[in-house]
C-alpha cells in the first residue's frame, strides 16, 4: 500500500503553524452585532420576571432575547429535548442562559448584560444523585429525577458468587471534569447567498446542529446552513449545541450578521462536563484469578439536562467487566437529574470512570491472591471466540492478550527500585490498566456518507461530512480515499463539514469516523471505480472486466501496453465521474431485560504500564514513564496514531491526579489544572495492528482508548508505591495524603 | 472587557514618580501586568493611569555594591532566575523566580510586581524574607527603605501610599559559608500556584554540627487565589457575579490576613544548637504551630499541618547536604 501506513504530516499542520487558521473567535463578517448570554445565578429556581428595561437603554444594546422570542421548539438535547435555548420559567443550574443581549459593540453587550433584571424565587435544590432518588425529592424534570435504568445480566451471578473463592466489593467515585479544550467556543451567523441562516463555529457535527437550529427556528432544514470553522479541541464538549442555536436566533431575527465568543469562565461554566460516577464493585474469583462473577452498580449525575448520559450510561455498563471473559454477570447503571452542571460526553464516553474501578478491582484481586497482575488480567483476557458482557461473540481482531504480552515484555526489562535510599519518602510504583472500547456503534443507526468526483480537467475532490476537531480525521480520510486509485493526498482536493456541500458522516465521537467515514469512502470509490471502467471499456473498446486498477492508471489484462489514467478517462469522456458511498451497520436493540446483544461491531483495546513515584510527605505523584499498548487493527497513519495516544495518556494523567471540576467552586483555567509539558512522562508507544476484517484497511479506532487506560495504571502504580489504595479520582496532593495518613 | 484609560511610559523614576503624583491615586504601575491585567479583566482595579515602568533603565538592573546586591523592581523573573550574581549570592532568589508560571510570565512578570501583588503565595517572598530583603520607596516627596516584611499590611494590601512606587529591593550578599534550600509544592509541575513552599538559609559553626544562624519562611500558607475575596465557595454572593464579592464576605477574613513570615518560633528553636533528630522534630512542629496560630484552623489544616512539617524537615536536611 502506497498510502495507507504512512506517515504524511497532517494536512492542516502548516496552516496551523503559520497562524493562518481561522478558530472561532477569529472569524470576521462586516459589522456584525455583539452578542451576550445572561445566565442563571442560581441551581433550582422560578423565574418571576424577566426586566429589560434599563438593559435596553444601554448606548449600542440593539436588543434583548428571551424565550418569548423562539419561532419553534425552544428544547433542544442530543437525546431528549430537555434543554431550553433560553429558560423560559425556570432554571436548573447556575449557568442556564435566560436571556440573550445583541449590541453594537462587545463593552455594550456586557454593559447591557449585567443590567438584565432577573427575578428569581428559590427552588429547592439537588446536589447528590442519591438525593434526586428519594421517594419526595423535588422534581429537576416533569418525569421524575431517573432519566434510565439499563441491566445487564449474563448467566447467574448468584452462582458465580458462591464458585467464587475470593470476593472483592468496592466503592468508587468520580468527579465532573472539564474537556477543558483550549479554544473558547465562538462564531458567527449570517444570512447566505441563498438566505440560508449560516451559522459558523467549532463543532463535532454540522448536521446534527443543522437539525437542531431549524427545530428552534422552525425553518426547514435546507434554510439552515452550518459550517464547522477550525476547531481548537472538542473531545466530546462540542457534541452538544454551544453556540449554534444562539447565534442563528439573533441573525433570524435581526436581519444581519452576529458574533459571540464565550469567556473562558463561561466555557467552564455553560458546555459540557464529564459525568461523576458513583460505582459499587463486587468480583468474585477462583484463586488461580479466573473470574467467575462480577456485580456492578452504577449511579450518573448527569446534573440538570440529560445531553448524553442515557448512551453513556449504557455504555458504562457494556465495559463494566473490561476486557476480560466473565461467565456470570449482572449490572445496573442508572442516571439521573441534579442541579448540578449538566454533564454530555467527554473523551470516552463513560468507560474511564468504569475502568478505574474494574482495573482497580483486578488489582486487588491480584494482590489478594498473590498473582501478577499481568497474569491474572492475561488468564481473562477476551480472545477470539470469547463471549463479552452482553453475550457477544468475538470474531477477528481482539489484542487485549496481545498487547498485555508486549507490556510484560517491556516490564520485565528492568527491575525498578521500590524505594530510594537518600529519599526514603519516595515511594515508586508500577501499575498496569487494560481496557477496551467498542467500535461501530450498532445502538443507534449513525450511517456515514461521502462522495469522491474527478472532473474533466482532472480535479479530484472529496465530499465529507466529517468534523475534523483537531485530531487528523481530515488527513486519514483522505489517506484512504487516495490508496485504491493511486492518488496522493495532496492532489485530492477535501470538501468537508459543510452541510449546504456535504451530507450527513454523523458525529465526531465513538472513536469512529476512521471506521465509519473510511468505509463509507471506499464504498463510494467503490462506485466511482465502476463508473471509470464504465467509461473505460467504451474508450478502449474492450470488455470492463478486461480492465483493473494500477496506481492511478486503468490497464487491460489482455493487452499490457493499454493503459488510461484515471484522470485521462475523465477528460476524454467529458464529465465528472463520482462515486457515492454510504456505510452502516446492522441496527440493533438490546433485549430490554438482560442487555443482551451485540452493540458494537468490533472491539479495540489498549495496555498501559505507568512508573510513578509518590512524594509520601507532600503526595505529589510525579508518573516517569507510560507504556502505551494499543491494538488498533490497522494504524492508517502511525505518526497520527501516536500523537492521540499521547495526548490522550496525558488527559488521562489529569483526569487520575488534578482534573476536577468543582461546582460553583472551580471557574475556568486558573484553578482548574491540566497536565502541562511539565508533567508529561516518557510515553513509549506500542502498536499492536491486529486487522478488522470490517474495518478500512483493517483499521479500527484510538481515539478515546489512551485516556481510558492510562489513568488506571496510574493509579494502580499509585497503590504499589504507597500499599494503599484509592477509591476516589482525582488523587490530589490533599487525597493521596489522605489515604496515606488513613491508619488501615 | 477591560475599561479604557490613558497608558504611560515614563523613561525615568523622577517622570514616574510625577506621574504618579499627578494622578493622585488614581493610578496603577504596570511592570509585566501577568497580575495587574487579570484584575483589570475582572474588574478588581478600575485605575485611570497605568504607568510603565519596564521602560527605566535602573529599575531594571541588578547590581552589587558594598557587599549588597540590588534588584531594580522591573527586573524579570527569567532576569533574575539566570542572574550569576543572584546566583551567587542569593540562590534561594534564583531558586524560586526560576519556578514561577512559564517561561512566557517569566519573561514578562516582575520582582517589583510579584511583592506589590502581596500574594500570600508569592513565590518571590519568602526568599527574600529570609535574605532580609529591604525596599527602596520613592516618590515625589523623597524616599525611604523599608524591611520587606514591613511592607505589607496583609493580602493584597501594601502600605505604600497612592503616590509611592517601589524601586528596588536589595540585600545582603550570602556568605560561602551559607547553605540554603527553597522547596515548593504545588499541583502540577508549571503554571501552578504554590501549594506550600519553604525556604531556609542555615549557617553551621565552622565544620561543626552546632547552628551558628538559621533563617526560616514559609509561602502560601493562608488561602491565596479564593481568599483574594472569598476563602470558601458557599460565600458566594447571591448575583454569582464575582465582581460583587467583597473581602467583607470573607467570613474568615481576620484570620487568613498572614502574609509570608519567617518563622521566628522554629528559628529560636534552632539557634546555637547542636542538630539532632529531636531538634529538627521540635523545630518542625514549631512552625506547623506557627502556621496554624497564624492562619487558623481550616479545612485544609490537616493537610497542611503534617505537611509543612515535613518540608521543613526536607529543606533543613538538603540544605544541610549542600555543598558550599
Amino acid at each position: 500500500m502506497s498510502q495507507v501506513g504512512k506517515e504524511i504530516p497532517k494536512v492542516d499542520a502548516l496552516e496551523k503553524v503559520l497562524g493562518e487558521a481561522k478558530f472561532g473567535a477569529d472569524l470576521y463578517v462586516k459589522e456584525p452585532l455583539h452578542l451576550k448570554v445572561v445566565r442563571s445565578v442560581k441551581p433550582h429556581a422560578r423565574i418571576v420576571k424577566i426586566e429589560l428595561d434599563e438593559a435596553l437603554r444601554v448606548s449600542g444594546a440593539e436588543r434583548i432575547f428571551t424565550a418569548k422570542d423562539i419561532p419553534g421548539s425552544n428544547l433542544i438535547g442530543a437525546v431528549i429535548k430537555d434543554q431550553p435555548v433560553l429558560a423560559l420559567d425556570r432554571v436548573r443550574c447556575i449557568g442556564d442562559p435566560v436571556a440573550l443581549v445583541a449590541a453594537k459593540t462587545v463593552e455594550a453587550a456586557e454593559e447591557a448584560a449585567k443590567k438584565v433584571v432577573v427575578v428569581y424565587k428559590d427552588l429547592p435544590f439537588i446536589k447528590h444523585p442519591e438525593e434526586g432518588l428519594k421517594p419526595h425529592a423535588p422534581l429537576i424534570h416533569e418525569k421524575g429525577n431517573l432519566l434510565l435504568e439499563f441491566h445487564i445480566t449474563k448467566g447467574d451471578v448468584q452462582r458465580g458468587f458462591k464458585e467464587s473463592e475470593i470476593i472483592i466489593e468496592e466503592t468508587y467515585t468520580t468527579g465532573f471534569v472539564k474537556q477543558a479544550y483550549l479554544e473558547p467556543d465562538a462564531g458567527i451567523a449570517y444570512m447566505d447567498e441563498e438566505r440560508r441562516i449560516t451559522v459558523v463555529c467549532p463543532t463535532q457535527k454540522i448536521h446534527y446542529d443543522q437539525m437542531e437550529v431549524a427545530s428552534v427556528l422552525s425553518l426547514p432544514l435546507e434554510k439552515v446552513r452550518i459550517i464547522q470553522c477550525t476547531t481548537g479541541g472538542a473531545f466530546g464538549g462540542r457534541l452538544d449545541i454551544t453556540v449554534q442555536c444562539l447565534l442563528a436566533l439573533a441573525a433570524f431575527h435581526l436581519k444581519r450578521p452576529v458574533r459571540i465568543v464565550y469567556s473562558q469562565e463561561e466555557v467552564f461554566q455553560a458546555t459540557s462536563k464529564r459525568h461523576p460516577f458513583k460505582i459499587r464493585y463486587k468480583s468474585g474469583a477462583k484463586r488461580d484469578g479466573t473470574l467467575t462473577a462480577v456485580e456492578v452498580d452504577i449511579l450518573v449525575d448527569t446534573g440538570a439536562y440529560a445531553s448524553l448520559a442515557p448512551p453513556v450510561a449504557v455504555r458504562s455498563a457494556i465495559h463494566a467487566t473490561g476486557p476480560y471473559q466473565i461467565p456470570h454477570v449482572k449490572v445496573r447503571s442508572r442516571t439521573t437529574y441534579t442541579n448540578n452542571p449538566w454533564a454530555g460526553a467527554m473523551r470516552g464516553f463513560g468507560v474511564p470512570q468504569i475502568a478505574f474501578a474494574h482495573e482497580s478491582q483486578m488489582d486487588i484481586l491480584a494482590h489478594a491472591l498473590k498473582l501478577d497482575p499481568i497474569d491474572i488480567r492475561l488468564r481473562n483476557a477476551l480472545r477470539i471466540g470469547s463471549e463479552t458482557t452482553t453475550g457477544q461473540i468475538l470474531k477477528a481482531s481482539a489484542g487485549i492478550g496481545e498487547t498485555l504480552r508486549k507490556v510484560e515484555e517491556w516490564r520485565d526489562r528492568e527491575v525498578i527500585p521500590k524505594t530510594n535510599l537518600k529519599k526514603p519518602y519516595i515511594k515508586k510504583g508500577i501499575g498496569i490498566g487494560s481496557i477496551w472500547y467498542g467500535i461501530g456503534n450498532k445502538l443507534s443507526p449513525n450511517p456515514s456518507t461521502a462522495q469522491i468526483e474527478i472532473d474533466p480537467n482532472g480535479g479530484v475532490r472529496l465530499f465529507t461530512g466529517a468534523a475534523d476537531i483537531g485530531q487528523g480525521s481530515d488527513t486519514v480520510l483522505l489517506q484512504v480515499a487516495s490508496e485504491p486509485l493511486g492518488f496522493s493526498p495532496d492532489e485530492v482536493q477535501l470538501i468537508h463539514a459543510d452541510t449546504a456541500l456535504n451530507t450527513d458522516a454523523g458525529l465526531t465521537a465513538a472513536s469512529r469516523q476512521t471506521y465509519m467515514s473510511g468505509n463509507a469512502i471506499l464504498n463510494a470509490i467503490e462506485m466511482l471505480k465502476h463508473d471509470i471502467l464504465k467509461e473505460a471499456s467504451r474508450l478502449l473498446r474492450a470488455e470492463e472486466k478486461d480492465f483493473f486498477f494500477d496506481h492511478g492508471e486503468v490497464r487491460q489484462r489482455s493487452n499490457s501496453s493499454a493503459s488510461i489514467s484515471v484522470k485521462e478517462v475523465a477528460k476524454r469522456c467529458g464529465r465528472v465521474l463520482r462515486g457515492e458511498g454510504i456505510f452502516d451497520l446492522e441496527y440493533i436493540k438490546l433485549d430490554p431485560k438482560t442487555g443482551q446483544g451485540s452493540p458494537y461491531e468490533t472491539y479495540a483495546f489498549a495496555t498501559h504500564l505507568a512508573e510513578v513515584e509518590v512524594n509520601t510527605k507532600t503526595g505529589m505523584v510525579k508518573v516517569n514513564r507510560l507504556v502505551a499498548s494499543h491494538d488498533v487493527g490497522k494504524a492508517i497513519n502511525p505518526k497520527n496514531v501516536i500523537g492521540q495516544i499521547a495526548g490522550g495518556a496525558v488527559m488521562g494523567i489529569g483526569f487520575a491526579l488534578m482534573e476536577e471540576f468543582i461546582p460553583g467552586k472551580t471557574t475556568s483555567f486558573v484553578n482548574y489544572l491540566i497536565p502541562t509539558s511539565k508533567d508529561i512522562p516518557e510515553l513509549i508507544p506500542i502498536l499492536i495492528e491486529d486487522e478488522e476484517p470490517t474495518g478500512p484497511f483493517g483499521a479500527k479506532g484510538v481515539a478515546e482508548l489512551p485516556l481510558i487506560a492510562s489513568a488506571p495504571a496510574i493509579i494502580n502504580a499509585i497503590a504499589d508505591a504507597i500499599g494503599k489504595r484509592i477509591y476516589h479520582l482525582p488523587a490530589n496532593l490533599e487525597h493521596i495524603m489522605e489515604v496515606i495518613q488513613k491508619s488501615i | 472587557m477591560i475599561p479604557s484609560f490613558n497608558y504611560k511610559i515614563p523613561k525615568t523614576l523622577q517622570e514616574a514618580c510625577d506621574l504618579l503624583w499627578e494622578a493622585g491615586g488614581k493610578a496603577k504601575i504596570i511592570a509585566g501586568g501577568t497580575d495587574l491585567v487579570i484584575g483589570l479583566r475582572n474588574g478588581v482595579h478600575k485605575p485611570n493611569y497605568l504607568i510603565d515602568i519596564t521602560k527605566i533603565e535602573e529599575l531594571r538592573r541588578i547590581d552589587e555594591k558594598d557587599g549588597k546586591v540590588s534588584i531594580g523592581a522591573a527586573v524579570t523573573h527569567s532576569e533574575i532566575a539566570s542572574s550569576p550574581v543572584v546566583k551567587k549570592y542569593g540562590k534561594v532568589l534564583s531558586d524560586a523566580a526560576a519556578e514561577i508560571g512559564s517561561p512566557q510570565i517569566r519573561n514578562l512578570g516582575t520582582i517589583g510586581g510579584n511583592i506589590i501583588n502581596a500574594s500570600p503565595a508569592a513565590d518571590t517572598i519568602p526568599p527574600l524574607m529570609v535574605l532580609n530583603a529591604i525596599g527602596r520607596v520613592m516618590s515625589k516627596k523623597g524616599e525611604r527603605d523599608v524591611p520587606l516584611f514591613q511592607l505589607f499590611k496583609g493580602p493584597y494590601e501594601t502600605n505604600l501610599k497612592p503616590h509611592e512606587i517601589l524601586a528596588q529591593v536589595k540585600f545582603q550578599k550570602l556568605s560561602f559559608s551559607m547553605k540554603s534550600s527553597f522547596i515548593r509544592v504545588a499541583r502540577r509541575g508549571a503554571m501552578a500556584i504554590a501549594r506550600m513552599s519553604v525556604v531556609i538559609i542555615l549557617q553551621m559553626e565552622d565544620g561543626e554540627d552546632w547552628i551558628k544562624d538559621i533563617r526560616v519562611s514559609v509561602g502560601a500558607i493562608t488561602p491565596t487565589h479564593f481568599c483574594r475575596h472569598w476563602c470558601d465557595y458557599r460565600l458566594w454572593p447571591s448575583s454569582g457575579k464575582p465582581e460583587d464579592i467583597s473581602p467583607r464576605s470573607c467570613r474568615t477574613m481576620p484570620r487568613c490576613r498572614t502574609m509570608p513570615q519567617r518563622m521566628s518560633e522554629a528559628e529560636a528553636v534552632l539557634k546555637g544548637k547542636l542538630i539532632d533528630e529531636e531538634l529538627l522534630r521540635k523545630a518542625s512542629i514549631k512552625v506547623s504551630e506557627a502556621m496554624i496560630h497564624r492562619s487558623g484552623v481550616r479545612p485544609s489544616t490537616s493537610y497542611k499541618a503534617p505537611m509543612i512539617e515535613a518540608l521543613f524537615m526536607m529543606a533543613l536536611r538538603e540544605a544541610l547536604e549542600e555543598q558550599p
